[in-house]
């Protein structure tokens, strides 16, 4: 099994996507960052983003592990449904035909993938933050003196982002409906079942990855409003991970029969 | 003795097409086998059905009598490139061959044995998005030689190859069967195999159309013919006439019809006929292979139809 969970990091060191991901993490976290520092002075950049004018504005806007989950879910995804796209799954099922392990491998690498990002997200955000206010060039809001609080509740979230992309991806095999079905639920399907029926939404990923952030994102400084409905944080470990690997097994079991053509 | 690989009664069906239908035939060792068939006859699902790739929907498909899931250390036992065997194009070819290397606890050393074997060893850091076909088929080989298996599984590895390559492969396989080791290849293009393979399985509509040594199977031709190329056709007609074999022109060719090499040598040796080139059997081969198959098409996706040049001089 150790050599299985070697090949596939390996195998995800050696290819493009992934450090285009790592760089797309680190490029929107110090884009963020800049614009905590610099947006307050600038007006009319704030009433672009916020028309509303809602004081604490900007703890919504930086939420870097956001982007770190999504991106986690997009690399979970590629690491298996790659496989399918470049035809290497015939490869890597002769030297392991044992499909359970290599599906176990990957989430593995999934979730190892989806911590780092989660720390590169961290560092490359926050770390800029904290440079800005140091150095004098901004203020810092409530993000940078309690992230420290919801950081592990962020990366756990980003860990259990990649399981489910894994899961989506062993299901579904094909990359773009897997991606597309990934992103668009989270984007746009979560929301509106969220803002409609809060009793189901508390059970969607986004919101489950909202409870591991505790009582912080409760009091409503993270992502917006008050009046969010969210599981205890034990709650979203378990609803993430049961996507994860419900979905995981869901695929394994599939594959486990389905021909590799 | 269980045979290295067998297939007992094997069926696929896709829905409502038949890819292979109760399929039985075994390999022997020491000896390069070919599957043939016309494209479409099942030849590639069968191949992954050896492999544990495709789930059989009746039989079995065992190698060294277990199917291919249950083996202890299956890139030792069984090196095979299948159709359609990809290649990440961002990945290096070395990077290709570690991700196998890893998995199955092979060193990096035999990375760059199997490289140079291949002649991929000027190539080995480049990523394989820029391979030619013929490149990417190496790497694939070189993937499948890396745990120094027993038994090479080949499926239409001529595709992409030029002909240096081929020639290569042939040796190589030849090479390797001399070992003692086992050599299943598929092939498409019966002329091309005939140089290559001792045994036939020949597959047509996923069905047995034949099995035996390829001497046998030529033995069965229905038309035997000898063509020879010389300046002095006409004479050689008259010849061949008066010892009884009633021959044709055929543009600057001589036919000689239901004969034999050993008995058309002679009688122009004997008359001294100058002789540029002389081939046998080689149309009563496809004839025959185009019987077997039942007439179906031989056109090949890369390649001009089967009915190609003869094969050089000696070979029958
Ligand atoms: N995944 C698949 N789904 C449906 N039909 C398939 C699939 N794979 C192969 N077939 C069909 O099975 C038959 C045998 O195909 P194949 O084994 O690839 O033949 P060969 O390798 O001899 O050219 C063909 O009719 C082909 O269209
Ligand atoms: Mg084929």
């Amino acid at each position: 099994m150790t050599r299985l969970i070697r090949s596939e990091l390996l195998k995800i060191r050696t290819v493009w996507s992934t450090w285009v991901l790592a760089g797309v993490v680190v490029l929107t976290t110090s884009g963020f960052g800049l614009l905590i520092a610099y947006a307050p002075r600038r007006r009319a950049l704030r009433d672009l983003l916020v028309p509303s004018g809602s004081p604490r504005w900007f703890d919504g806007v930086f939420r870097p592990m956001g982007i770190a989950q999504t991106l986690a879910l997009v690399v979970g995804v590629l690491i298996v449904t790659g496989e399918y796209r470049h035809k290497t799954v015939t490869p890597t099922l002769l030297a392991e035909p044992r499909r359970g392990r290599v599906t176990a491998a990957k989430l593995v690498v999934a979730a190892t993938a989806g911590l780092t990002l989660g720390v590169i997200t961290a560092v490359s955000g926050l770390g800029l933050g904290y440079l800005l206010v140091a150095t004098g060039h901004g203020t810092a809001g409530i993000m940078l003196t309690e992230y420290r609080l919801v950081l592990p509740g962020d990366l756990g979230a980003a860990v259990l982002f990649a399981l489910y992309g894994v899961g989506l991806g062993a299901l579904l095999k094909s990359q773009v409906p897997a991606l597309v079905s990934g992103l668009t639920f989270t984007i746009v399907v979560e929301p509106i079942v969220t803002g409609v029926l809060p009793t189901v939404g508390e059970y969607m990923p986004g919101q489950a990855a909202m409870a591991l952030l505790g009582s912080a994102a409760r009091s409503g400084g993270f992502g917006g409003g008050g009046s969010l409905q969210l599981l205890p944080w034990w709650g979203g470990v378990l609803v993430l991970l049961a996507y994860g690997v419900v979905l995981s097994v869901a695929g394994s079991l599939t594959t486990l029969r389905s021909d590799v053509t | 003795m269980t045979a290295p690989l067998e297939v007992r009664g094997l069926t696929k069906r896709f829905g409502h097409v038949l890819a292979v239908d109760d399929l039985s035939f075994t390999v022997e060792p020491g000896r390069v086998t070919g599957f043939l068939g016309p494209n479409g006859a099942g030849k590639t699902t069968t191949l992954r059905m050896l492999l544990g790739l495709v789930t059989p929907t009746q039989g079995s498909a065992l190698v060294n009598g277990v199917p291919y899931r249950s083996l202890p250390d299956p890139t030792a036992t069984v090196g095979a490139v299948l159709e359609a065997s990809g290649v990440h194009p961002a990945r290096t070819a070395r990077n290709h061959l570690r991700a196998v290397a890893t998995v199955s606890g092979i060193g990096m050393a035999r990375i760059d044995e199997v490289l140079g074997l291949v002649g991929l060893a000027d190539a080995a850091d480049r990523a394989a998005g820029g391979f030619s076909l013929g490149m990417r088929q190496r790497l694939e080989l070189a993937r499948a030689l890396l745990g120094d298996p027993v038994i090479l599984i080949l499926d239409e590895p001529a595709n992409g190859l030029d002909p240096q390559g081929i020639a290569w492969l042939r040796d190589f396989l030849r090479h390797f069967a001399s070992e003692g080791k086992v050599v299943l290849v598929s092939s498409h293009l019966l002329a091309e195999a005939s140089q290559t393979v001792d045994d036939v399985v020949i597959l047509s509509g996923g069905r047995l159309a034949a099995q035996g040594t390829l001497e046998s199977l030529l033995e069965q031709g229905s038309k035997k013919e000898v063509l020879v190329r010389t300046p002095d056709r006409a004479r050689l007609l008259e010849v061949l006439a008066a010892a009884g074999m009633p021959a044709t022109a055929e543009g600057d060719l001589v036919a000689v019809a239901d004969a034999t090499a050993e008995a058309v040598g002679p009688v122009m040796a004997a008359e001294r006929i100058v002789v540029h080139e002389m081939t046998s059997s080689a149309e009563s081969l496809e004839d025959l292979f185009f019987t077997l198959t039942e007439g179906q098409e031989f056109q090949s996706p890369t390649g001009p139809p089967l009915a190609g040049p003869p094969p050089p001089e000696g070979q029958p």
